[in-house]
Formats: structure tokens, sequence, C-alpha cells
């Protein structure tokens, strides 16, 4: 390999790290979603010391969180399994760190340098197996949560991880069984292929929108949220890290949000077309560049200038009421604002540069049009940002459920698994089996 | 009578959830947006720093009114100690140098952690001397004894904070009106 592909490679490894970096907005958004539909104003008393105190809406509190976490005291039960009590919680996490490795972040950069054509995919592993070996570490979670609840030597716990693993068990299966329309259709385990085949034909969700509401609920149901929380239900039914304190406890609860931002990674490249950003495809991309950038940061700069107008309005109706600290606020107000209205304003100044400056040319190397590294590079964030937007709407979806519908019963949980969405699975797979047959002949 | 309520069949639509779920997403949709959009709406008070008025009649910190030359009011009758049902109220009673009255209290003490704030003291009182209407809510001490309110600091009120215009405020035992004796405590006689 040459120098260059050394440098891809190893910059690659950095996307391990994506799930981990969204864990905060996770939080984030849990926190401030709850709240506000709740009617409540959420956390909104750390701030960070500058400017007089900036409050980031609540957004600090991760750090204060991350700090109480990492201070408390590990405690480890008496009759507890050391070993196996340790080794638990880091397991889930470990695979929130290995599982972004075999997902398609962007195309293949494809570009020249030094008079030859590079092809550098957009998967750490493109593996053939790809989406099977992605089941095969989330089955692999449930070790963590069996573990931590056998080894703690706690009765409760251990009731919480045998919950747990009988509902991830269930639910693997219809999970497994309404993906395998898809493919069928493709042709393919790899997930790599399945994203091309989804920008050459039509998204997922489009073609299979049966098992795509089986598999969003399967998602939901194996990462052990509300409604099917019966695991670990958080007001009152003790889970399997009861015994878990600190940091240990935090790496179960970072493990949970890591796999949720997975899962919705998954259901993007899966249903939604990964990457792809509709219409326009990845040679669309390369082709309008400038524009779909001016787009990006246009969307952008839009939303910053809108939040500063919202920022305004809030702080004229603040400084009206009897409130004690009416100038901290205005000041932090006043702030942030200028924040948002300079972020906005850049942006959009970006934004119209980037429509008229960014010109994209191939050059034609061995008969083949290639564009230039920087073009590749770029469309390849392009397409990386388009998959975390189209992952943070199913993260938001299951922020959204979880405080909107109430529990189902362990018995409603297991009925609705087993003779429903396996029934319907399989019958989907049966008349998309005789679709493919029909429409795509033999193959 | 017991009224019995009919549980209602859930028709097709419902049995099949998913149609309610998306209502119910749609329903906290909804209060996302309008808590987004219109903060204000949120009925959440951020209490240190917005507190909603306590109306006079709360019963709060107790207080101890006072006579024109600052004696206090209270003629050391224990009905208050006898009608508390948590008996939190300790009086000791001595002779008032005042010839028209026969006692005063020595000590009078009011254990906080003790009272359940339920105003029967304000009631039995025959001479209206003890009141719950200082409006203060949030009593904090770091100590047991701290808590045990003695005459003095019951006694420490300021007259400005309670409106003039309160009729049962007007009349004080001994026959001289308290708007004359505010007059006085302005002119700085007394107190």
């Amino acid at each position: 390999m040459s120098a260059i592909e050394w440098a891809f490679t190893i910059g690659k490894l950095l996307l391990v790290f994506v799930p981990l970096a969204m864990i905060p907005i996770m939080i984030f958004m849990e926190r401030k979603g709850a709240s506000l539909i709740q009617d409540r104003v959420g956390p909104n008393r750390v701030s960070v010391p500058l400017f007089g105190g900036l409050r980031l809406f609540g957004f600090v509190h991760n750090v204060t969180d991350g700090i109480k976490l990492f201070t408390k005291e590990l405690i480890v039960p008496k009759f507890a399994h050391k070993w196996y009590y340790i080794v638990a919680p880091m397991i889930p996490f470990a695979i929130a760190v290995m599982t972004p490795g075999l997902l398609p972040w962007c195309a293949p950069i494809v570009f020249e340098w030094g008079g030859h054509v590079y092809r550098i995919s957009g998967q750490i592993l493109d593996a053939d197996a790809g989406i099977l070996v992605v089941f095969a570490l989330s089955g692999l979670s449930v070790y963590g949560t069996v573990l931590g609840a056998w080894s703690s030597n706690s009765k409760y716990a251990l009731l919480g991880g045998v919950r747990a693993s009988a509902m991830m068990v269930s639910y693997e299966v219809s999970m497994g069984l309404s993906l395998l329309g898809m493919f069928l259709l493709v042709g393919s385990f790899s997930l790599s292929d399945i994203v091309a085949w989804q920008s050459s034909h039509a998204w997922g969700v489009l073609v299979q929108p049966i098992p795509f509401v089986i598999y969003v609920i399967s998602l939901i149901a194996e990462t052990g949220r509300a409604p099917f929380d019966v695991a670990e239900g958080e007001p009152e039914i003790l889970g399997h890290h009861l015994e878990y304190s600190g940091m240990r406890f935090g790496l179960f609860y970072m493990g949970e949000y890591a796999h949720i931002v997975i899962n919705s990674m998954l259901i993007a490249t899966m249903f939604l077309g990964g990457f792809d950003v509709p219409f326009l495809h990845t040679e669309g991309v390369k082709e309008h560049l400038g524009l779909v950038i001016a787009a990006i940061l246009g969307v952008f700069g839009a939303t910053a200038l809108g939040l500063m107008l919202l920022l305004r309005r809030w702080a004229r109706l603040y400084a009206k009421t009897n409130s004690t600290d009416k100038v901290a606020h205005a000041r932090e107000y006043a702030v942030l604002g200028a924040l948002f209205g300079g972020a906005g304003v850049g942006l959009l100044v970006a934004a119209v540069a980037s429509a008229f400056l960014i010109k994209t040319s191939t050059t034609l190397v061995g008969g083949e049009a290639i564009y230039p590294l920087w073009t590749s590079l770029l469309t390849a964030f392009v397409q990386f940002g388009v998959l975390l937007a189209k992952a943070l709407v199913f993260c938001w979806v299951w922020v959204w459920v979880r405080w909107s519908l109430p529990r189902f019963r362990y018995d409603q949980v297991m009925s609705l698994g087993w003779k429903i969405l396996l029934n319907v699975a399989l019958v989907n797979l049966l008349i998309t089996a005789i679709v493919a047959k029909l429409l795509q002949g033999g193959r | 009578m017991t009224k019995v309520i009919e549980r209602r069949e859930m028709n097709t639509v419902e049995q099949a959830y998913l149609y309610e779920a998306a209502k119910g997403l749609v329903g906290t949709a909804k209060h996302l947006l309008r808590g987004f959009f219109q903060h204000e709406t949120i009925p959440t008070v951020s209490y240190p720093e917005q507190i909603i008025p306590i109306p006079q009649d709360y019963r709060a910190h107790h207080r101890l009114m006072k006579r024109p030359d600052g004696d206090p009011r209270c003629v050391a009758c224990f009905m208050c100690s006898t009608a508390c049902p948590a008996r939190c109220i300790s009086i000791e009673a001595e002779e008032s140098k005042d010839g028209h009255i026969e006692k005063k209290p020595k000590k009078f003490e009011i254990d906080l952690l003790v009272c359940v704030f339920c105003g029967l003291c304000e009631e039995a009182c025959p001479v209206d001397a003890i009141r719950m209407d200082t409006k203060k809510v949030s009593v904090v001490a770091d100590s047991r004894e701290k808590f045990v309110r003695d005459m003095d600091s019951l006694m420490d009120w300021d007259p400005s904070d309670y409106p003039a215009d309160d009729d049962q405020s007007q009349k004080a035992p001994g026959g001289r009106l308290n708007a004359q004796a505010r007059t006085e405590w302005a002119g700085g006689t007394g107190h």
C-alpha cells in the first residue's frame, strides 16, 4: 500500500468513535425532549464560566454527569464474581466501538494521486457477510447484560438480566427475518451492496415498508427501552445493572445510548439509502458539489438565524417577568444571540461563496473521468453528514417513542414478538420472494 | 351507590395499536413544539429567581404581636400551647409591670421542627398575640437547636411588611390604637 492509502486507512479508524461522540448529543436530546414533551423546562442550571455564565440550554450537564460518574466509588458487592462483574459493562461498550467498523460511511473515494487511480472503500471493513457480522455483534451485547446481572450476586439483577435476554433473543428473530426481504432483492449481505442497490433502485422504506416498521420496532425492543423496557424499567423495575455504581454503571448507560445511535445508523443504511443523497447520488453530488455544500450550509445558517430570533423573543419575554436574575439572563441571551447571529450570517455567506466558487472538473486517467482528491473527500464528508442526519432523525424517534408510549406487559411483549412480528415478517418474506421471482427472473 | 363504568371493547383499529400509537406520538409532538416555540407557556417557575406571591392568610412562620411599649401582647394564658396538637410551644409566665395586665411571658419558644403549621395556636389566642402571617416558608438552619425560636426572634418583625389597613390588627388590648403606636415607633419613642 502506498502512503496515501495508509493515511486513509488510519484516518478511517477514527470513524469507530462516531457513535461515542454522538452519546452527549443523544443524552441532551433525551433530556430536553423528555422535559419539553412533559411541559417541563429540563436541566438549565450548570453554566460554562465564559462571558459571565453560558448555560448552553443544559448541554453542560453532560460534563457534570461525567465528573460525577468518574469520581464515584466503584463498589464490588460481596460474593460477586469479581472478574465477570468488572468485564460485563465493557462488553456493550466494546461492541459500540466495533460495529461502526462495518457500516458504510460514504461511497468509495475515487481519486487520482501521482498518476494512479485509487479507490478507498467507505467502510473500515467491507465484509461480504456485512450485516450478519453486525447481527452477531449486536447479539453479543446481551452477554454484557446477562453477565453483569449474574455476576453481581443479586436475585433482582439476575431476574432483570433474564428478562432482558429473553426479550433480546425473541426480537433478534423478527429483526433478522424482516431484513430477509431486502437481502432477496439486493442479492447480497454486504452493507455497501445494499446501499448501492438502494441508490440505483429505490430506498428500502419504499420497497419494503412493512419490514421497515417491524425492523424499527425490533430494534427499539432490542435496546430495551420504553415501551419495551421490561428488562430495566427505570422508575420501578430493578434491572440488570442494579449493583453497579460509578463509571461501571456509566458504561452500561453509554453502551445503551451508543447502541441506539448504531441502530439508527443501521436503519438509515438498510432502509433509507444510507449515505445516499436523494436524487443526486454520488456522481451528482460530485458534479454539483458547490450547490450541495451551499444547500447544507444554507440550512444550517437559516437554522442558526431562526434560533437567534427565538432567543431574542424569549429574552424579551423573560425581561418582563419579576425574576431576580434578569440582568444575568439578558447578558447571556445577548451573547448567545450574537453567537447564533454571527454563525448564521457567516454560514449563509459561506453558502453563497461555495455556490459560486466551488467548481468541480474531471481529468481523464486511463480513459476514465476522475475527480481530484479534494472533490472526492468533500463528497465523502457530505455523504457522511447525510448519514448522520438520517441517523439523528431515528435517534429522535427513540426518544420520542420512549416518552410517549406506555410500557408493554411482559406477556404482551412476548406475544407481539412471537405471534405478530415474526408471522408478518415471514408472510412478507414469502410475498417478496414471489414478487422478486416474477420481476427479476431466476436471479 | 356504586356506579359501574362499562369498559368499552377495543375496535379493530385500536387493537392494531399502530394507529393509536401514532396518535399518541402526535400528541406528545404538539407539546414538544409548543414548549420549543412558546417556551413561556411552560408552567414551571424557576423558584429562587421567580417566587409566586404567597397569600396573606397563608400559615407560615409565626410572629408575636407587640404592645406599643415593645412588650409582647401575649398574656401567658397558655391557650395556644394547650391547643397545640404538636406541643411545640413552651411558655414560662412572669408578672407584668403594667397594672392592667396580670401576666406576660418570660419565655416563649416554638420548636419549628415539631410544629405542624396547623394554625390552632392562632385561633386559640384570646388577645391576637400570635400570628402566622409572615409568609416566611423557607426556614433553614444547620442544627436542631436553631430551629427553636425564642421570644426575641418571634417579635423581630418589621411593621411595614404588613398591611396597614388590616382591621384585625388595629385594636390592641390595652385600649391604644395600633396606628397610633406606629406613629410612636416611627418617631423613635419606645421599641
